[in-house]
């Protein structure tokens, strides 16, 4: 599958290492919700998402970003150690980003997210946790067998998934007005008669023309 | 004295996410040989760009400009960040010097120090520019680049794996079905559904109905009914098939409600 040869034993490649990663993107997500409860910016997530939060500290209540995040932090978890990639957006930057700071405030936990060093050492933690379970659920499921579970189809569904985003960027352009459509259309056939993916061409048309003839956002 | 608190502040964290972001991106292209962090939609991107620094920094940046304009007007990065921007960036970076991409994107030590690098930059410059961005090329991303990133995520990958699915055999088929079609209604997206579907169709091709594919088997059941209790699914079907909903189980979602 492979075209070079994998050290597993390596920190980059090997099991024992995962933890540690997740450990480190954790710290950064959370110090980032540290971040957003001081300062007003810096949340690594979507503005509706967010907003939960920002909901429970405008007086409201934790209720609605404790449960989303936990949920989708406890599904991403099983999903990651089977599939072999865990998701970032669903298990980390809303689980650990949004979910446990509202699960900690809503019970009047502050310190680890008013403290800066405080928020990097708990997301730290939860990351080494949850990067520690999958590691455990790899080592009794995937790891002990010779099967490959279809890694092989998902692989080639994942890279070929990809090849649809140029001309989708395209549709999309066309709808959002003439000039941005006709722009992301120059923009594609440059791009592909430079022999290169469309998708890069066609976003900068797009934007290039959106420059000149602004459109509004409703 | 704030100023200079963010700054330090934000090289900080960008070092640490961009660090694990870069590192966990690249190890995607070798699973699930090696457990990697990230997402399907960021492995099936980074393959689009073919290898091409142009195609993966022109990615990057129209993300970046949603981002930057949902920094200033709400404090939030978007998932963007660490999911396009970075590691198409570093991958850019380092396809400059060396075009290839096993050498390079696939190289989870120097994705991890390159994304390093370019996530203090971009958490940096997100958290410190308070003027905004020329208004009209914020809306144009908006406008282009999300429709289109939604249309491939909830329409054309649940699509492409699905028929995968189906073409790689009649039990990885049936059973991608089963679950993408109970994915799609109780987490709103297929995806996940059908990559289980796989996992446990081909698993049981391989290696038939052992004691690791039962249990698998069960995990999966199990992840569907949490989820379908955390998000409030079972109530929605009782009450669309117009049952009453019985006692127990809503004193069960009370309890778990968090006030």
């Amino acid at each position: 599958m492979e075209s070079m040869e994998i050290d597993k034993k390596s920190f980059w490649y090997s099991e024992w290492s995962f933890p540690i990663l997740v450990g480190l993107m954790s710290a950064g997500v959370f110090a980032g919700t540290h971040m957003y409860y001081q300062y007003g910016v810096g949340a690594f997530n979507e503005v509706a998402i967010v907003a939960m939060l920002k909901a429970g500290m405008d007086g409201g209540s934790y209720g609605a970003a404790a449960a989303f995040g936990a949920s989708f932090l406890f599904a991403r978890i099983l999903e990651g150690s089977l599939v072999g990639i865990l998701d970032l957006g669903g298990s980390i930057l809303t689980g650990v980003g949004i979910g446990i700071p509202a699960i900690l405030l809503s019970v009047g936990i502050k310190a680890p997210i008013t403290n800066f060093s405080f928020a990097i050492a708990t997301g730290l933690v939860l990351g080494l946790a949850i990067g520690g379970i999958i590691t455990l659920v790899r080592k009794y499921t995937i790891n002990q067998s010779k099967a490959s579970f279809g890694a092989d189809v998902m692989m080639g569904a994942g890279n070929s998934s990809g090849r649809f985003l140029g001309p989708l960027i395209l549709i999309s352009a066309a709808t959002a007005s003439i000039p941005i459509g006709i722009g992301s259309i120059i923009g594609a056939v440059i791009f592909y008669l430079w022999k290169k993916p469309i998708a890069g061409g066609a976003i900068l048309g797009a934007m290039v023309l959106g420059a000149f003839f602004p459109i509004s956002l409703k | 004295m704030t100023f200079v608190l963010i700054l330090l502040k934000s090289i900080l964290i960008g070092g640490l996410v961009g660090f694990a972001a870069g590192m966990g991106a690249a190890r995607m292209f070798n699973a699930p040989n090696v457990q990697a962090l990230g997402a399907f939609r960021t492995l099936g991107e980074m393959n689009a760009c073919e290898g091409d620094p142009a195609s993966h920094f022109s990615f990057g940046l129209g993300f970046f400009f949603n981002a930057w304009a949902s920094t200033v007007g709400a404090g939030a990065f978007t998932q963007d960040i660490t999911h396009r921007v970075i590691p198409n960036w570093a991958t850019a970076a380092l396809l400059m010097r060396n075009k290839k991409i096993e050498e390079t994107m696939h190289n989870p030590k120097k994705m991890a120090f390159a994304s390093a690098i370019i996530g203090m930059v971009v958490v940096v410059f997100l958290n410190t520019t308070a003027s905004a961005i020329p208004k009209s090329l914020q809306i144009t991303a908006v406008k282009v680049l999300v429709p289109a990133a939604e249309l491939l995520i909830n329409i054309v990958m649940p699509i492409i794996f699905w028929l995968a699915a189906i073409d790689a055999g009649k039990r990885s088929g049936l059973w991608a079905t089963v679950f993408g079609g109970l994915s799609a209604m109780i987490m709103g997206n297929a995806v996940p559904g059908v990559v289980l579907g796989i996992l446990i169709g081909k698993g049981v091709d391989e290696l038939g109905w052992v004691k690791l594919t039962k249990v698998m088997f069960t995990v999966i059941i199990v992840l569907f009914v949490l989820s379908a209790f955390f998000r409030g699914f079972d109530v929605q079907m009782i009450e669309s098939f117009k049952l009453p909903v019985p006692n127990w189980l809503d004193s069960l979602h009370g309890l778990f409600n968090v006030k």
